[in-house]
This record gives C-alpha cells, structure tokens and sequence, in this order.
C-alpha cells in the first residue's frame, strides 16, 4: 500500500493533496536542499578563483621581486647617490605588458607597499618613485572611486603609505562617511597626508569619533612628523560634534594648549556632564590655577564622575589652597573612590610626614590611614 | 671574510636586505625563522647576526640570548631590526647583548654604516 503510494506521490499530481503540515515540510527540504547545493557551489567556485589566483601569483611573485630588486634595491644611481627624482628606470623592465594586467598590478602594489614599510630613506623614495613612474597611483585612485567601501578604503591605504596627496575634494567627503571603517581610514589619512590643515575635517564632521578611532587618531597625531598642530580651543567653542570637542579637550591637554584655558572653561558649564567632567579633567592637567575658585562653586552640585575629576584637578593643579576643602571630603565622604582621590590629591599637595599628613593620620579612620598609606607609596602609579 | 646571518621571517626583507648586503661586498647566509637561524649560527662562523625581533618558534630575544651564550669572547656583532619601537624592547634587546638597534622602515645607508662600524669594533677588540 505504502509503495504504491510513492509511486504515485508526484508534485504534479498529488502534492496539493497532501495534508499542509506535509506540503510545507517538503517546500523546506527543497529549499533547504537547493540552498546547500548554492552554497557549495559558491564556496568551491570562490576556492578554485583564489587557487587559480595563488598559483598566478606564485608565478608572478618572483617576477615582481626581480623588477623591484633590479629597478630599486639593486639601482646603481642610487648607490652612486645620485638624487632620487633623477634616477630613471629601465623603460623595458618597467612597460613590460604583463604589468598592464590589473591583477599583476595588484600584487604589484601590495609588494610594493611591503617594501615601503620596511624601508624608508632614499630607498622608500625609490620605491614611491617607481609606484608614480608604473602609474600605479592611478589604480589606487580607481579604487577610491569604487562603489564598493572596502575598494575604498584600499585605495586610501595604499596612497597614503605612498604619500601620494588625495584632493580635499576626494576625501574630505569620505571623513564623514556612514561607514565607520572607510570613516576612520580616510580621516587617519587625512591627518598624515594633509600637512598644513590636518584637521580640516573637524569643521564638517558630523558623525562621532569612536573610542578606537580616538586611539588610533592620537597615535597618528603624535607620531606623524611635522604635522601643523593648531589651537584645538576652536573646535572647542564651536564644535557641535561632542565627540570632537572630547577628543580636542585631550588633545589640548597633551599638547598644553595653555590658552585654551578661557574655551575650556566655558564648557564647565555644559549640560552634559560627561563632557563637562572631560573638561574638569583637561583643566587638571593644564594645572589652571583660574579654575579652582569654580570648581569648588559647582562641587556639591555635580555627579560623582565631576566630583571625582575635580577632586583629581585639585591635586594636579597643586595649587595648596583648597588643602581644608580635600581634607574634608576625605574624612567625610561616604563615597570610597571620593576618599581614595581626595587622598592622593592631598599627597600632592603636602609632605609625607608634615604636620598635616601626621594629623590626617591621626584623626582619620582605620581604613581612611590604610588609604592615606597605600596613597603614599611612591612605587604605586596612578 | 666572516659571514653575516640574517635571521628574518618577512621574506621581502629577507630578500631586501641579503641583496643589499651582497651588493656591498658581503657573504650573507639567510633563516626564515629563530630556530633555524640558531640551527645554523651553531653550526656555521659568523662575525654578525641581524636578527629581526617578533618571529615564529623564537623570538629575537632568545636568538640574541643563545647568540651571547655561544660567543664567549665577545666576537660576534649583533644587530636587531624591528618594527617594535618601545621602550622596553629596545633596552631588553641592549640589556641581553644586542649592539645596535634598528626601527623600521629601516634606511639602507645607515644599516651598511652600522654594519660596518660593529664589525670594526669587533675586530679592533680582538687586536
């Protein structure tokens, strides 16, 4: 009975007489079976693309070695020490046309870049010179204009470790961007290729700084050489973007921008407490004695992250006058981190072993002496 | 001549550098990793080492540790190239026997000069 009902079982035929919990069940197995065989196929085609590929490059791999080792490495004007931008390249080893194909030119690029990252002086001049000379930068501009953000960002990759200067036009836009990844490798190239208005793109930048972009942003800053360094208290009056004027208020802090004491003040009376708090802790650090007067103004009517950055500004100003106002919140407090701060900023501000240490450790409690002591060791960093 | 032992896992610096340095007159023998870089400093005499800091198996600051407790007289010169620019791998580096210290992107002039004057150092010590 049950055979010969498969045998007469036939989507054609019968598939609309089945009961609907079988129907639906069936349309899921095909579904789910011509999804497997998709799959497969996709992840076998794409395996046998980058095979073929690996092989192609492994053939051209030592081609390419030989044209940079030849044209660059092994360059004799350069050993003569002839200036860089009058050495010329072999035309026949440079416009041979397997450097046409744009996937050579690819591997091309990338060795190129591995290349520049290892060497630098006249050599990674050489390189960058080679890179112009192949045309190469125009494959790096193709890939900017993609519509694809990871072309992009390849793009602006390759051109700035080839200091190769992008128009405002062309990326200014991209620093902006929604996509947070292109965002941050355009405004990071910017920042290096930009030299005398790098942070031009803190006037339009509406999207925020991410806490990673910040890091990275900051290393770049620091590290990039003769990078113009503005006054940051510009963004810090007229910037609506907070995470900006954030990361401006760090920036100022490192690089003590001491006349953006005024700006930074004003934003002690921002509403959000988190950048106000920011502020409080950027004025600690430019040791603005004009902001301590304030600071105890606004004390008792801050949350706890204002109140422990004044607390924090008060030890690092170092000012001695507001010894009585630390000495308090350290006795009485009844937050622990408020004690603990309060304590260090005592220690910065008097002697270990003075009157006022010796009395603070005589009138305090068992566990404010413990805090006063472990605030005292010197090997102990905050 | 006595040669010099590359010990480097990045292979275009690897192939960089043994160029330059045949370029200039000198018998160069390459290693892909720490391991066999110190396989063949056992085995081979070398007057300088120029090993690279972050490599798989051994890192640079145990060649440069197995290199020292190998060389008692003091003969063999050694040079780091690294990426790692801090602090404290530099001075580990110092502190465990290195003679030179070099941060990437590294100028090829300067890498012959320091060669170069290591070498001398080296052999006017044993004067």
């Amino acid at each position: 009975m049950i055979r010969s009902r498969f045998h007469i079982i036939s989507f054609y035929t019968d598939f609309w007489d089945l009961p609907l919990v079988i129907q639906i069940a069936l349309v899921i197995i095909v579904i789910a079976v011509c999804s497997t065989i998709i799959a497969y196929i996709v992840i076998l085609t794409r395996r046998y693309n980058s095979y073929m590929y690996e092989k192609r490059l492994k053939n051209i791999t030592p081609v390419i070695n030989d044209l940079i080792t030849e044209q660059v490495l092994l360059n004799e004007s350069l050993q003569n020490e002839y200036p860089v931008d009058s050495i010329v390249f072999d035309p026949a080893a440079i416009g041979r046309p397997i450097f046409q194909k744009p996937w050579v030119r690819a591997a091309l690029i990338k060795a190129l870049l591995g290349y520049k990252r290892n060497f630098g002086g006249d050599l990674g001049a050489l390189l960058r010179k080679l890179y112009i000379d192949m045309d190469l930068q125009n494959d790096s501009f193709n890939k900017i204009d993609s519509s694809r953000w990871y072309r992009k960002i390849q793009g602006i990759v390759e051109l700035t470790q080839m200091e190769i200067r992008i128009s405002d036009v062309t990326i200014l836009p991209l620093t902006n961007s929604k996509i947070p990844e292109l965002r941050v490798a355009a405004r990071n190239a910017y920042l290096q290729i930009s030299k005398n208005n790098p942070f031009k793109f803190f006037d339009i930048a509406t999207e925020p700084l991410l806490p990673w972009d910040r890091l990275e942003m900051f290393k770049i800053i620091t590290t990039t050489k003769d990078i113009a360094i503005p006054n940051f208290s510009r963004w810090i009056s007229y910037s609506t973007n907070k995470s900006i004027v954030s990361f401006c208020l760090e920036l100022i802090a490192h690089y003590s921008q001491h006349n953006a004491i005024p700006a930074v003040m004003h934003l002690i009376d921002t509403n959000d407490h988190f950048l106000r708090a920011r502020a409080i802790n950027c004025l600690g650090k430019l040791r603005a004695e004009e902001a301590e007067d304030k600071f105890i103004e606004i004390y008792t009517n801050q949350p706890i992250n204002c109140q422990l950055e004044i607390i924090k500004a008060l030890g690092r100003i170092n000012s001695g006058r507001y010894i009585e106002f630390l000495k308090h919140e350290f006795l009485y407090s009844f937050d622990f981190y408020i004690r603990k701060n309060a304590a260090r900023a005592i220690i910065r501000n008097v002697d270990i072993g003075s009157d006022t240490y010796n009395d603070l450790m005589r009138s305090s409690s068992t566990e404010n002496q413990l805090i006063l002591k472990h605030c005292s060791n010197p090997l102990i960093k905050y | 001549m006595k040669d010099i032992l590359i010990i480097e896992d990045d292979d275009i610096m690897l192939k960089a550098i043994n160029n330059i340095l045949n370029k200039n007159g000198y018998k160069v023998v390459t290693a892909r990793n720490g391991k066999e870089g110190m396989e063949i400093f056992d085995r081979g005499n070398f007057a300088l080492v120029i090993t690279d800091m972050m490599m798989p198996y051994t890192n640079g600051l145990e060649v440069i540790s197995h290199v020292k407790s190998h060389d008692s007289g003091g003969e063999v010169g050694l040079i780091v190239v690294s990426s790692i620019g801090s602090e404290d791998s530099i001075l580990e580096a110092f502190r465990l026997g290195a003679d030179d210290y070099l941060k990437k992107p590294i100028m090829p002039a300067e890498l012959l000069i320091r060669i170069k004057k290591i070498l001398n150092d080296k052999s006017n010590s044993l004067i």
